[in-house]
Formats: C-alpha cells, sequence, structure tokens
C-alpha cells in the first residue's frame, strides 16, 4: 500500500488521543484517585510486619517473664505448649536455643537456632527488630572450632557431626548473600 | 587471535569491567557475592511487581534494567537494533522458565557462579562441572541437528516491546507507583545506590551488546575454538579481574563451608547448572545474553526474558528456590522437569535427513 491514507490519520490520531489521555492521567491522576491509599502494598506490608512482632513480643511474653524470674523449667514447659498451638513459629525456636546456650546445653541450642532461621531470616538481619545476630555470631566464633576438633577427634560420632553441620549453617546465613 | 583487533579489545574490556564491577558492587551494598545476578535480580524484581510474596526478595533492581537499555543504546549507536523472532516462541517462553528454576536451585546465575568462586565459594565446583556438561551435551545436541530455529527478520515494531517494558520499569524506579513492593529487610534490603547501580548496568549492557559477552557462549567457543575464541579470552579476563578485586577487597574467603548463599546439596547444583548449559546452548545464551538480545530487538530473547520474569515469580512463590539449607522437594522436581522438557524438545526439534 503506497502513501498514507485516512485510515493511518485515523489511527494516528486515536493514538494521539490515548497519549494525551495517558499524560492526564499520569501528571495529576494520582492524588485525585481515591483508591490510591489502599493501593499502598509497601505500607501494608510494613504495618502487618510490625502487627507481627507486637503479635510475638505478647505471645511470648509469659515466657520472657518466668526466664526473668529465674524458672527456666517452667519457661521450656510454656514454650513446649506454645510450640504445640504454633509449630512453625521461628520465635519459640529462638527462645529456647537462648535458654538452652545459658544453660550450657550447646548441641540443643545449635539445632534450635538452625530450625528458627529455617524458618525466619530475620534473626540474622542487623536491621530487624528481632534480630539475634550478635547472639549468633558469638555462637558460631565460640563453638565452631570446638566442634571441629571434636569431629576430628570422633568422625564416626553423628550427632557432633549433625552439630558442626549446623554451625556451618549458622555461618552460612551470618554470611549473607542472596536467598 | 589478533589481540589488537577492535572486537578483541571490546570482549577482553567487556569481561575486565564485568569482574571488577561485578565485586565492587557488593561493597557498594549489594549482597555478598551477589554483585551481580541476573537470576536475584529477576527474583528480587518479580517480587517488587508482585508476582511472589517473598517479603525478603522484592526489590525492583536497577542493574537489570541497565542492562537491557544499555543493550538497546549500544543497539541503535552501532545500527544493529533490528526486530527480529518468530522462532518456537513457547518452547523460549518455557526455556526462560526452566533457566530460572535451574539458576535457583544452584542459587545464582552463571555469572554469579564465578563471581562465588572468585571469592572462594568452593561448592561452586559442581555448578561450574554441571555448567560446562550441561554445554557440552548442548553441543553434541547441535551437532546432531537439534535446532530449535533460526529467528527471522520481523516487522520494525516487533523487537521494541521488550525495550519499552524495561523503559517502563526504569520509570517505576524514578516514580515508584503504589504497588511497587520493596523489602525492608532480608537481601533484598541490601543494594547498591539506585544511581550507581543503573550506571553500571548501562555500562555493562552497552559492552556487553558490543562485545556479544556471555558465560555459556564463552564456555562453547572454548569447547569448539580452544584459545583461538575471543570469548574465551574476555571470560578469562573476567575470572582474572574479579578474583583480583576479590582480594583486594578482602572478600576472598576460600572454603566449602559457611559460605553466603550456598548450600551443600552438590548433586542438585550440577543438575541445576547442568539445565541451564543445555538449555543456554539451544536457545543461544545465558540469563544475560538474552536480556541483552532483547534489547537489540531480539523478540525471541524477549520472549525467554518474559519466561524468565515467569519463572522468578514462580521459583519464590513455590519454594524452588535452593537456600543455604539445601534443595527442596519442590526444586529437585523442577530441575527434573527441566530436564525432561529440554530432552522432550531436542527431540522434536531435531532434523533429520530423512
Amino acid at each position: 500500500m503506497a502513501g498514507r491514507d485516512r485510515f493511518d490519520i485515523l489511527i494516528a490520531g486515536g493514538m494521539l488521543v490515548c497519549v494525551l489521555t495517558l499524560g492526564v492521567l499520569l501528571a495529576g491522576g494520582q492524588e485525585r484517585d481515591p483508591s490510591t491509599a489502599a493501593l499502598d502494598k509497601a505500607l501494608e506490608q510494613q504495618i502487618a510486619y510490625q502487627a507481627r512482632i507486637d503479635f510475638l513480643h505478647n505471645l511470648y511474653q509469659p515466657v520472657e517473664d518466668l526466664r526473668l524470674a529465674g524458672q527456666v523449667s517452667a519457661a521450656l514447659l510454656k514454650l513446649d505448649e506454645l510450640a504445640r498451638h504454633y509449630p512453625q513459629e521461628a520465635h519459640g525456636q529462638i527462645l529456647q536455643a537462648e535458654i538452652l546456650l545459658e544453660r550450657g546445653v550447646t548441641r540443643e541450642s545449635i539445632d534450635h537456632y538452625v530450625r528458627a532461621l529455617r524458618l525466619n531470616g530475620d534473626y540474622v538481619d542487623k536491621a530487624s527488630p528481632l534480630s539475634r545476630r550478635s547472639e549468633i555470631e558469638q555462637l558460631v566464633e565460640a563453638q565452631l572450632p570446638v566442634f571441629a576438633a571434636r569431629v576430628r577427634k570422633n568422625p564416626q560420632d553423628p550427632a557432633l557431626q549433625k552439630s558442626l553441620t549446623g554451625l556451618y549453617y549458622l555461618q552460612s546465613r551470618l554470611a549473607g548473600g542472596c536467598e | 587471535m589478533d589481540w589488537f583487533e577492535r572486537q578483541n579489545i571490546i570482549v577482553i574490556v567487556s569481561g575486565l569491567s564485568l569482574g571488577v564491577l561485578g565485586v565492587l558492587l557488593v561493597l557498594w551494598g549489594n549482597p555478598q557475592n551477589s554483585g551481580i545476578c541476573v537470576s536475584c535480580f529477576l527474583e528480587n524484581s518479580a517480587g517488587a511487581l508482585g508476582l511472589h510474596d517473598n517479603p525478603r526478595m522484592q526489590y525492583l533492581r536497577p542493574e537489570l534494567i541497565g542492562f537491557v537499555l544499555g543493550a538497546v543504546v549500544a543497539a541503535f549507536a552501532g545500527r544493529e537494533f533490528k526486530s527480529r523472532g518468530g522462532s518456537a516462541p513457547l518452547p523460549r517462553l518455557l526455556a526462560g522458565v526452566f533457566l530460572i528454576v535451574g539458576c535457583a536451585v544452584f542459587i545464582g546465575c552463571p555469572i554469579k557462579m564465578f563471581f562465588r568462586l572468585m571469592a572462594g565459594d568452593l561448592t561452586t565446583l559442581a555448578g561450574i562441572a554441571g555448567l560446562v556438561v550441561g554445554v557440552w551435551l548442548g553441543l553434541k545436541g547441535l551437532a546432531a541437528g537439534v535446532h530449535i530455529g533460526g529467528s527471522k527478520q520481523q516487522a520494525d515494531g516487533a523487537g521494541i516491546w521488550v525495550p519499552l517494558a524495561f523503559l517502563l520499569l526504569l520509570a517505576f524506579i524514578l516514580w515508584p507507583p503504589a504497588f511497587l513492593l520493596q523489602s525492608t529487610r532480608g537481601s533484598a534490603a541490601q543494594a547498591a545506590p539506585v544511581l550507581i547501580a543503573l550506571a553500571v548496568g548501562l555500562s555493562l549492557g552497552v559492552l556487553a551488546q558490543r562485545s556479544r559477552f556471555c558465560i555459556t557462549g564463552s564456555i562453547r567457543d572454548g569447547l569448539l575454538m580452544g584459545h583461538r575464541s575471543p570469548l574465551l579470552w574476555g571470560f578469562i579476563a573476567f575470572l582474572v579481574s574479579g578474583f583480583i578485586t576479590s582480594l583486594a577487597t578482602d572478600q576472598f574467603k576460600p572454603g566449602f563451608y559457611g559460605q553466603p548463599g550456598a548450600h551443600l546439596d552438590l548433586l542438585w547444583g550440577f543438575l541445576g547448572m547442568l539445565l541451564v548449559g543445555l538449555l543456554s546452548v539451544l536457545i543461544g545464551g545465558c540469563p544475560f545474553r538474552q536480556l541483552i538480545k532483547s534489547g537489540e530487538g531480539d523478540a525471541d530473547a524477549g520472549l525467554v526474558v518474559i519466561g524468565m520474569f515467569l519463572g522468578a515469580g514462580l521459583v519464590q512463590s513455590w519454594q524452588i528456590a535452593g537456600t543455604t539449607a539445601g534443595v527442596s522437594l519442590y526444586g529437585k522436581v523442577a530441575v527434573m522437569v527441566g530436564l525432561i522438557f529440554v530432552l522432550v524438545n531436542m527431540l522434536f526439534y531435531r532434523e533429520r535427513l530423512d
């Protein structure tokens, strides 16, 4: 087909109208659009996260209270009870790991830290309000050489091997990366 | 190889720039060992656009946009922007999905795999072996007549849609709409400043378009042509510059254990990268090269890019992506489905003499 005909002009005209309308919508439409506030997903996400943190604090407050009162066994029982209701919740695992570490039960403590981080990586984030990064860093720094030496002495001990693998996992999570 | 020929110099400069800038991006804020990772960037960007709901993986990565738009600028400047396509659209779209499946199971695209190696991560050796075997199998397939079909010149507008889509994504970065998501924690919250990331992406996009730099292409040419291949020398320049920059910036920590974003499911790392290598040879380039080709007006590569975005959403939503804890059952199944997909296509697209 040679040259431009009326159909081409019609298409070009329609396109011009659409471009102008788009320009008007983008230039001033956002302020007037009542649905925009409801669409602010980033804000919604932040609110939901903050609500989750508050919920966790409330949920596990009795455990913290028992710990402060020195009733460690009762705190562990309370954690067991909460774990039955919220089996996929990492915060309980973190608290259990901390209590066990305080009592010197290092192997089980490592297991619980690993379980917690598999469920939720926020605990190694520097900026997260849930962060336990420095505690986990101290654990890895202190225990990795100890468990590596023990595994060298007893290479057939599967429990020792499991703890060492757990420490390597924690070290890997602390190192960062994209996942 | 003539070292002073212009094209060869561009290839070497591309490799050097990729190695240095990729490591520097980590210093400027990107996650450890992920200065440049096409699959991670796609997963982050897919999350930012709402294609998955992992709140730790949502950020529209400017580098990704820079790669494509840099290629567009270079292609127009070099009068190489040509709309082409029309070859096996649906298999290419699905190939894009499975490219990301393979990368996500390994945790990283081929570029990141070598960045991980240059930072001392020895678990990547399994992935490297997988990628080389995948490329080698792909070459065997090509030699046996497997041919997905060549792109044909298309109407002028066919190749502009993916570049325009990336221009829209650039607009999203400059004027973020309310629906755009951005992680405040996790790896997607770690990012180089936007303008630096964009500048790096644009410059690498320009260089990669001019040089045709491609990780799997370098391995392919290395297997075919040995030391006579310019791409292989560009690849070596990338490895050397990345390694030296890693050493100089104290990021080199050799070992198998405790590496950032790495797992010890070595078999699945091997198979994931085998899938990537095999697919890349059959569709003509690694994930990075597909982005660059889509910026040159290649609508076939554009479909692969769309497939990669789709895959990036799926690997997060369906828990296919590998993590430091290892590869999930879904990840293993997805790799197997990917391998079946590619083998079926190798049968269907085989040109036979009779």
